[in-house]
């Protein structure tokens, strides 16, 4: 039993060799967090409801139930203790060598397979929530962010796998994954070089959360930089609940207005209507329309009107001293035409490709989002 | 059809049945053996032998005694038994049969794949190309009859990876080859039921770069519908160069009587068709039953944003599911032709300024469609057009375009518009 959800769950490919046997298995690579089954109520109306869309694994094995009572497995601390393998928030007394069972934080596992694993190192819901909720209180702390986020996000890693595992799907379990997301969204925004989760976990997250399209949001903006599935492909399958939702409509139409290149409304109607954490995904896309903005500007101007900066600025929510150095980092010219700076029309064609965190990022001009950005809802 | 049959009937049925099949392999008939392997199509014949089967129960014994048939014995025992569970279905609406069915095509096919493995010809290809399709359907049913007592329907993602295992034996080199499009075809099917789409890739990628493969050598109705579904998949990835030649490839071969095929390969193509500049003809539209499309062409002649804007949210859910939406939604970019009408408008009236339109023109012509858009942002719209060379000209910064004296506004001519 343990054996067909283990290899249901494992990263390879496997081949049905045996013709006798009657387990089939899809030839897909399976991500241990791809599986996870989703729970097959009417909460959402599709669309057709003759086509089926949602993929179901079959319900008849039964659920992995953990009973470690710590944050970590017993074994997993004795271990990593006799290796020295502890992270520094894991330190007794700042001792290498030494911790405790209130500060050892299960490590994420990237070879697990569930076919060894025993209940006894897995966390049930109440032990993970506890441990979430210790892992985000540890951003109050004074330490640096970047240590922090490196350590927080492994371990919530091993959250998610061990949610994964067990197949929990409850209420409870979508507000941990929905707290997770928000830390990942913020600590994106924080630092743009960490890590992100990996995408198709995201995705699995969306389509159980039914109210929170914050991350559906981020997915769907981010989806050209997604290998698997087109955002069209993605689109057939969103319950239709979801796609009208408020999020929903506002993700779609700064969507629209990014893929049509309407420069002017995507800024705009950022500033004016995003949450916080919306505000946090679109941000890095931000540079690039503005970039899209001065090359439009620049190759449809007239070389005898450079364009006043000044009203550029405002129409980019800008500073104007970073518009500047925005046009340096574009390549593009200015100069002083006595009123104030203007940008140059040169009708450059060679350049005029804005790629996506090519840009230096400067800050939206904007009270509403400062105060947002001051409000920040507690994680 | 016959409740009852006597014994000696029955009897008479199931050999007539053998022989049959004995006389296909022999003669290497791959039409004759497809046909007594069709479980769902309802052929009266098949019926006569469920029928026969149902009365005579032991028919098994028949196949054992038989000398020309019971060497395949590991065929035809499942086969019987699919055909009896197919036609209780008919009678008795019994899940349970349904359901073993496609694993007990599938469990036991694989002999008869093994069979065919070793028979040196392709001839029985045609028959392997029935029993793919019958896996393919008797699991759709199987899945739908499960879903409907809230069960796991799970038998046609079986039904995926089984005709993976049929596509690698086929995959090889030899005349059986030339089967192997169609297989791909019923896994193309499959995903797109599925929404497993992302698993045609490899499929694919086995078809178009495999050296044993020749396009060209398969038969044109595979074709046809390996066109049809790899047509499909640019589109998701808007990929219009390559969906244009895909489907229209498709179109061309597709039977002209043959309407719901066309209709299909319409209804992805004339999105397509429409972000390269060409409308088709109402007539069209209303011969295949694609009016949802009606508004859109006529917003695009209008140059009416609003309407094309409403005409998608008419029909979203449509659009949504067919995968077309975010496709349409880019229109929008030719429908600010509007200013074309504009310039039309002013060479009436002064064509020695025409070339010259101040934004507030347009301003005002967009609020005529109840569009609302301040100076800013038909300005960025215009430099938008411009930099896509949807327009040629010169924005000043008293809020004027200046229309290029030649060609201001280029034709599409078949390239699409960039992104």
């Amino acid at each position: 039993m343990a054996d067909r959800r283990g290899q249901r769950q494992r990263h390879m490919i496997t081949r049905n060799n045996s013709s006798s046997s009657s387990s089939f298995k899809s030839h897909r690579p399976s991500n241990p967090n791809t599986n996870a089954k989703i729970t097959r109520t009417n909460k959402f109306a599709t669309v057709n409801p003759d086509n089926n869309d949602n993929i179901d694994d079959p319900q008849d094995i039964p659920n992995l139930v953990g009973t470690c009572p710590f944050m970590c497995p017993v074994e997993e601390r004795a271990r990593r203790e006799r290796l020295r393998d502890l992270a520094v928030f894991e330190r007794l007394h700042g001792n290498p060598a030494k911790t405790s069972s209130t500060l050892a934080v299960k490590k994420f596992c990237r070879t697990i397979s569930t076919n060894n694993v025993q209940a006894s190192d897995v966390r049930p819901v109440t032990v993970l929530e506890d441990t979430l909720n210790y892992l985000l209180n540890l951003l109050k702390s004074d330490c640096h962010f970047e240590v922090v986020h490196d350590f927080i996000f492994d371990r919530t890693r091993s959250i998610r796998q061990d949610l994964t595992m067990q197949n929990v799907t409850s209420d409870q379990a979508i507000h941990m994954y929905e707290r997770m997301v928000k830390f990942h969204i913020i600590s994106h925004h924080r630092l743009p070089n960490c890590g992100s989760p990996n995408q198709i976990e995201l995705h699995i997250l969306f389509i159980r959360m039914k109210q929170n399209s914050i991350h559906i949001m981020c997915f769907s903006i981010s989806v050209p930089d997604n290998q698997g599935e087109s955002l069209s492909q993605w689109f057939r399958r969103v319950p239709f609940v979801i796609m009208k939702s408020k999020e929903m409509c506002f993700a779609r139409r700064i969507l629209r207005y990014f893929r049509l290149g309407n420069y002017k409304q995507f800024i705009y109607t950022t500033e004016a209507e995003a949450s916080y954490l919306q505000y946090c995904i679109i941000e890095p896309y931000i540079s690039e329309v503005r970039a899209l903005a001065l090359y439009c500007v620049n190759y449809g101007g007239y070389k005898l009107q450079p364009y006043p900066l000044t009203h550029l600025s405002n129409l980019l929510m800008m500073q104007e001293s970073d518009l500047e150095s925005l046009c340096i980092d574009c390549g593009l010219q200015t100069s002083t035409d006595g009123i104030g700076k203007v940008l140059l029309s040169t009708k450059l064609t060679d350049t005029c490709n804005p790629k996506r965190g090519y840009h230096k990022y400067y800050e939206l001009v904007s009270e509403r989002l400062e105060r947002l950005s001051a409000e920040l809802s507690e994680l | 059809m016959a409740a009852y049959m006597s014994m000696g009937e029955a009897h008479r049925q199931i050999t007539e049945y053998l022989n049959r099949f004995s006389y296909a392999v022999s003669s290497q008939d791959g039409k004759s053996l497809s046909r007594l392997l069709s479980i769902s199509s309802s052929s009266s014949s098949l019926q006569f032998l469920a029928d026969a089967l149902n009365t005579f129960q032991d028919a098994n014994r028949i196949i054992r005694q038989s000398e020309k048939c019971s060497q395949y014995a590991d065929i035809l025992v499942p086969v019987f038994r699919a055909l009896q569970s197919y036609q209780l279905r008919n009678l008795v609406e019994s899940y349970l049969a349904l359901k073993k069915l496609p694993t007990l095509l599938m469990e036991n096919y694989s002999a008869f794949i093994q069979e065919f493995r070793n028979w040196e010809s392709a001839w029985a290809l045609e028959a392997l190309c029935v029993i793919a399709y019958e896996i393919r359907i008797l699991a759709e049913r199987a899945d739908k009859e499960l879903a409907s007592i809230g069960k796991t329907p799970e038998k046609l993602k079986g039904a995926g990876s089984f005709l993976m295992k049929v596509f690698g034996v086929l995959a090889g080199k030899g005349p059986k080859r030339v089967g192997a499009l169609y297989v791909t075809c019923q896994l193309f099917k499959i995903y797109f039921k599925l929404g497993t789409v992302h698993l045609c890739r490899s499929v694919i990628r086995s078809i178009e770069t495999a050296r044993i493969f020749e396009f060209e050598e398969f038969p044109v109705r595979d074709k046809f519908t390996y066109m049809y579904y790899t047509g499909r998949l640019e589109v998701y990835n808007e990929n219009f160069p390559a969906t244009d030649h895909k489907l229209s490839y498709a179109l061309t071969r597709c039977s002209p009587l043959k309407e719901a095929n066309i209709r299909m390969i319409l209804k992805y193509l004339i999105p397509v068709k429409l972000s390269i500049g060409i409308l088709p003809r109402n007539l069209l539209l209303d011969k295949y039953n694609l009016t949802e499309y009606k508004n859109v062409v006529l917003a695009l002649k209008r140059g009416d944003l609003r309407l094309l804007r409403h005409a998608l949210e008419e029909h979203e859910d449509r659009f949504l599911r067919s995968g077309v939406y975010l496709v349409l939604e880019k229109l929008e970019l030719q429908v600010y032709r509007l200013i074309k009408k504009i310039y039309i408008i002013q060479k009436q009236k002064d064509p020695n300024k025409a070339h010259q339109i101040k934004l507030e023109v347009i301003v005002k012509a967009l609020k005529w469609f109840e569009m609302d858009m301040d100076v800013d942002e038909v300005e960025c719209i215009v430099s938008i057009l411009i930099y896509k060379n949807l327009m040629k000209g010169i924005l000043l910064t008293s809020k004027v375009v200046v229309l290029s004296k030649q060609d201001p506004f280029p034709k599409l001519n078949g390239k699409p518009v960039t992104s």
